[in-house]
C-alpha cells in the first residue's frame, strides 16, 4: 500500500490550474528558494520536539520519540512553523493513495480536475504516480503537476503518461541567478521544459518576481521569449513578491513595487501578447 | 385611528409608500379570518408567524400570470392588441405590470422573458433591440421599485437572455430580480455569462429547471424571492412556522418529530386553508380580476405555500448544542424534521391548492427583517457556514423537501471573476447533488442578497441618512443587515480547504 507525506489538501481551488480543482500538497522540496512562501513544506519532520511547547492548545506532544498532531485541537495559529528550525511542519500526515483518492472522489462533482503540488511532488513520485493513476482510472477529472521541474527524466516520463497539464514554476533562466535564489541548478529543468511543451501539457510557466534578484526586464523578456519559442499554446503567468510566510533574509523585504512590476509586465506581454497572465 | 394619522404624518413614507399602508390598517381593521384557539395561539406565541399579510387577505400573495397569452390574443380590459412587434409586446408588458396585484402591491412576477420577446427580436434592428431592452429594464426599475419584482430567463440561449444578462451586468440595480433556469442542455457559454454577472450583481439564481420541471411541470415560474410556483397561477398565502419556537416546546427530539410538529403543522395548515378560503370566497378575488376573466391565471394553477425558517436553531435546540454544516448527527436530524414536515403537511388537502393536486407546497421563508437569532429557512447560521462543498451538500439534501421555493447563498472573493469555468463547475456539481435555488455574489459586491431579494450598498446608506426612497425593500435590507448579520456570510476564499 502506498503512502505519502501529505502536507495538507484544499479542497477548492480556482487558482491553481484550469477550472475547479482540488489540491494535494505533498511534503519535501529539493530546492530551497529564498523567497519560498511556505517553507514549512521544505523538508520532513525530524522529531526534534521543538515545536511541542510553541504550542498554545496543546496539539502537539512527543510520543515514542516522535511529534504527534491532535487535528482536532489545533487551532491553526501556525506557531509551530515558526519555530520549526527545520523548514517542516507537525501537521504533515502520513496517508494512503486509497484515503487522499477518497477524499477526491467524495467532490469530484464539483472538480474539473485536480492538482498536486508540494514542496515539490515529484520527489514522492512513487506515491503521486499511483494517486494520478487513479484519478485516470476511477474519474473523468483532469489531473494537474505543479513543478519546480527538477524531475529525474524517467521519473518525468512515467509521470507525463498520467497527467494532463504541467505548471512549471520557473525561478530563474540564467543558472547563477537561479542558483543563487534557489540553490540548485536550472539545466535540467530547462531540458524537462522543452520535453513537457513537445508533449503538449506545458499548461503554464510562471515566476515570482523578487526584488533584487529577478526584477530584472532583461530577465523577464527572455524567460517570456524562451516560453514564446518553446511553443504556441501555454501561458506564462508573473507574480509579484510578497513576504507573507517568507523565512530568512527575504522575510523583512518590502513586497515587490506595483509600478516596477507593472513594467515587468510590460516586457514579458511585449514578447507573449495575451498569453501573459498577470498575476495577484 | 391613531395608527391611520401616523401613516399619514409619517415623512419617511413616499405616497405609494402611504397608500400601501393604509391599505393595510384598513385590512387590519377589521377582525383576523375565523381560526380555532389554537391556530391563534401558534401566532400570538410566534411559533406561527403570517408575514403580516393581512387579517382579511383580498387577492393572492404571489400572481404569475400567463404573459404570452396576454401578447398572443391582447387584453380586453386593458385594452390591448395583439403585439406584432417587440414596441407592442414590451409596451403590452409594461402595462399589464402595473395592473397585477401581490401582497406588495407590486408584480412579483415578470414573466419569463426570452420566450416572451425572442419572438419579436426580428422585427427591430440591433440597435432598437438594445435600446428597448435597455429603456424596458429602466422602466421597470423606476416603476416597480421594489426587488421582489422577479424576471425569468432560461434554460434556452436567447439574444434576450443574453442581452438582459449583459444589461443587468451594466445597470447593476436592485430591480428586477432575476432567474436563470438552469438545465443540462443550457450551453456553458450562456451559462458563464451568468456566472459572471452573478459575480458582480448577485443576479441571476441558477433554479435547477431538470429538476423542478419534475416537481412542477414544464409550466412554472420564479416570483419574488425565489418562489417556485405554477405559471398561470400562483400563491394564496405564505404562513410560516419557526422552527426555533417549536423546538422549545417539545422535551427532546422524538417528541419533537411524533407529538410538536403534527401538531403545529396541523395548525399552519389550518390557517392557510382558511386565508386561502377567504380569498376565493370572501373577498371573491377570481370573479373581480381580469387576469382570471381573460384566462391570464386560473383557480386550477393556485396553490397555498406552508413556510418554515430556523431550522438551524432548532435543530441545535434538539441535540444540545450541535451545529448543521459541522455535526453529521445535526444534519440527519436536520433531514429527519424536514422529511417529517414536508410528509405532514402533503397529510393536508386543501380545496384551493388545485394547481398543486389539492396539496399545500413546502417553502424554505428566507426570513424577515425584525428576524432576530433565527436562521432563514433550512441554511446555516451566517458566520457559521462549513466548507464551501459541505454546505453545497447538505444544502442540496434538504432542498428536496421544498417545492415552492429555497435557496443557499454562496459568497466568493471577488478574484473568483478570474476564473468563471471553475465557478461554473461548482454550480454544475451543485445541480447535479440537486440543489434547487443557488445564489453567488462577491464580497466586494454594490449588490448585496439580502435573504432572497436585494439592495444597494449604497441605498442602505442613503436609507440610514434619512433620504427617502423609492425602494420599500431598502428599509427591510437595512434592518435585516443589521438584524441578521448578513454581511458576515463566509467568504469563499479562492483557495479554501482543511489541512488534512
Amino acid at each position: 500500500m502506498k503512502t505519502g507525506i501529505v502536507n495538507k489538501i484544499i479542497d477548492s481551488t480556482l487558482i491553481d490550474g484550469p477550472g475547479s480543482r482540488l489540491a494535494v500538497f505533498l511534503q519535501g522540496c529539493n530546492l530551497s528558494c529564498r523567497y519560498c512562501h511556505n517553507p514549512e513544506t521544505q523538508r520532513l519532520c525530524d522529531h526534534c520536539g521543538r515545536c511541542v511547547p510553541a504550542c498554545p492548545a496543546d496539539a502537539l506532544s512527543l510520543r515514542d520519540g516522535r511529534v504527534v498532531w491532535d487535528e482536532v485541537r489545533c487551532v491553526r495559529c501556525d506557531s509551530c512553523l515558526a519555530v520549526c528550525p527545520h523548514y517542516s511542519s507537525p501537521k504533515t500526515r502520513i496517508m494512503t493513495v486509497a484515503e487522499v483518492f477518497a477524499r477526491i472522489a467524495a467532490v469530484q462533482d464539483f472538480l474539473d480536475g485536480i492538482t498536486v503540488s508540494g514542496g515539490e511532488c515529484t520527489l514522492q513520485h512513487d506515491f503521486l504516480l499511483a494517486l494520478l493513476r487513479r484519478v485516470k482510472a476511477e474519474t473523468a477529472l483532469t489531473t494537474f503537476i505543479d513543478t519546480n521541474g527538477l524531475i529525474p527524466p524517467a521519473v518525468l516520463a512515467e509521470l507525463s503518461a498520467v497527467t494532463d497539464g504541467f505548471m512549471f514554476d520557473l525561478k530563474a533562466l540564467d543558472p547563477d541567478l537561479h542558483r543563487r535564489l534557489t540553490g540548485g541548478d536550472n539545466a535540467l529543468i530547462l531540458r524537462n521544459l522543452a520535453t513537457v511543451s513537445a508533449r503538449g501539457t506545458l499548461y503554464e510557466v510562471r515566476t515570482v518576481v523578487v526584488p533584487g534578484y529577478t526584477d530584472d526586464p532583461a530577465e523577464i523578456r527572455r524567460i517570456a521569449e524562451l516560453v514564446g519559442d518553446l511553443n504556441r499554446y501555454t501561458r506564462y503567468k508573473l507574480i509579484p513578491f510578497r513576504p507573507q510566510g517568507v523565512r530568512g533574509e527575504l522575510a523583512a523585504a518590502p513586497p515587490m513595487e506595483r509600478e516596477r512590476f507593472a513594467e515587468l509586465v510590460a516586457a514579458a506581454r511585449g514578447a507573449l501578447g495575451g498569453r501573459l497572465v498577470e498575476g495577484r | 385611528m391613531d395608527n391611520v394619522l401616523a401613516i399619514i404624518k409619517d415623512t419617511s413614507l413616499d405616497y405609494p409608500q402611504k397608500r400601501a399602508a393604509l391599505a393595510s390598517a384598513a385590512e387590519n381593521s377589521l377582525p383576523y379570518v375565523p381560526l380555532s384557539d389554537r391556530a391563534r395561539g401558534y401566532l400570538d406565541r410566534g411559533v406561527i408567524h403570517d408575514l403580516n399579510e393581512g387579517h382579511a387577505p383580498y387577492r393572492p400573495r404571489y400572481i404569475l400570470p400567463d404573459y404570452a397569452k396576454l401578447l398572443r390574443q391582447g387584453s380586453a380590459y386593458l385594452n390591448l392588441e395583439p403585439s406584432r412587434d417587440l414596441y407592442e409586446a414590451i409596451n403590452a408588458l409594461l402595462i399589464a405590470y402595473r395592473n397585477v396585484p401581490s401582497i406588495t402591491g407590486y408584480p412579483v412576477y415578470l414573466g419569463q422573458i426570452d420566450d416572451l420577446l425572442e419572438p419579436f427580436v426580428e422585427t427591430v434592428s440591433e440597435a432598437e433591440l438594445n435600446k428597448l431592452l435597455r429603456l424596458f429594464l429602466i422602466n421597470i426599475d423606476r416603476t416597480l421599485p421594489d426587488a421582489f419584482v422577479h424576471m425569468n430567463i432560461g434554460p434556452r440561449d436567447t439574444r434576450i437572455g443574453r442581452l438582459v444578462l449583459a444589461l443587468e451586468r451594466e445597470l447593476k440595480k436592485a430591480v428586477p430580480n432575476l432567474s436563470l433556469k438552469y438545465s443540462a442542455t443550457t450551453p456553458d457559454d450562456f451559462a458563464r455569462l451568468a456566472v459572471a454577472c452573478a459575480l458582480d450583481t448577485s443576479k441571476p439564481y441558477f433554479v435547477n429547471h431538470d429538476v423542478m420541471v419534475g416537481v412542477l411541470g414544464e409550466r412554472y415560474g420564479i416570483a419574488s424571492c425565489y418562489n417556485t410556483l405554477p405559471l398561470g397561477g400562483g400563491s394564496f398565502t405564505l404562513p410560516r412556522l419557526n422552527l426555533k419556537e417549536a423546538a422549545k416546546l417539545a422535551k427532546d427530539a422524538d417528541d419533537f418529530l411524533g407529538r410538536v410538529l403534527p401538531d403545529v403543522v396541523d395548525a399552519l395548515c389550518e390557517i392557510i386553508a382558511a386565508r386561502a378560503r377567504f380569498i376565493v370566497e370572501e373577498a371573491r378575488f377570481f370573479e373581480s380580476s381580469f387576469l382570471a376573466r381573460e384566462g391570464l391565471i386560473s383557480p386550477d394553477r393556485f396553490t397555498a405555500m406552508a413556510g418554515f425558517f430556523g431550522l438551524y436553531e432548532g435543530v441545535q435546540i434538539l441535540t444540545g448544542g450541535l451545529r448543521m454544516g459541522h455535526d453529521a448527527a445535526a444534519n440527519e436530524l436536520a433531514d429527519r424534521i424536514m422529511a417529517r414536515a414536508h410528509d405532514l403537511v402533503k397529510q393536508h388537502d386543501c380545496a384551493y391548492c388545485r394547481g398543486t393536486d389539492g396539496k399545500i407546497t413546502v417553502h424554505a421563508q428566507s426570513g424577515i427583517d425584525s428576524d432576530v437569532d433565527v436562521t432563514a429557512g433550512v441554511r446555516i447560521r451566517i458566520g457559521d457556514e462549513p466548507g464551501l462543498f459541505e454546505q453545497i451538500a447538505l444544502a442540496s439534501r434538504l432542498q428536496r423537501y421544498f417545492d415552492s421555493g429555497v435557496s443557499d447563498i454562496y459568497i466568493f472573493e471577488s478574484t473568483a471573476r478570474d476564473n468563471i469555468d471553475g465557478v461554473l463547475k461548482i454550480v454544475k456539481g451543485a445541480m447535479k447533488r440537486g440543489m434547487r435555488v443557488m445564489a453567488l455574489n462577491t464580497s466586494d459586491s454594490e449588490l448585496i442578497r439580502i435573504t432572497g431579494y436585494l439592495v444597494k450598498r449604497s441605498d442602505v446608506e442613503r436609507y440610514r441618512r434619512g433620504e427617502q426612497l423609492r425602494e420599500g425593500t431598502v428599509k427591510l435590507g437595512a434592518d435585516s443587515i443589521v438584524n441578521n448579520r448578513t454581511l458576515e456570510r463566509r467568504v469563499r476564499r479562492i483557495t479554501e480547504g482543511q489541512e488534512s
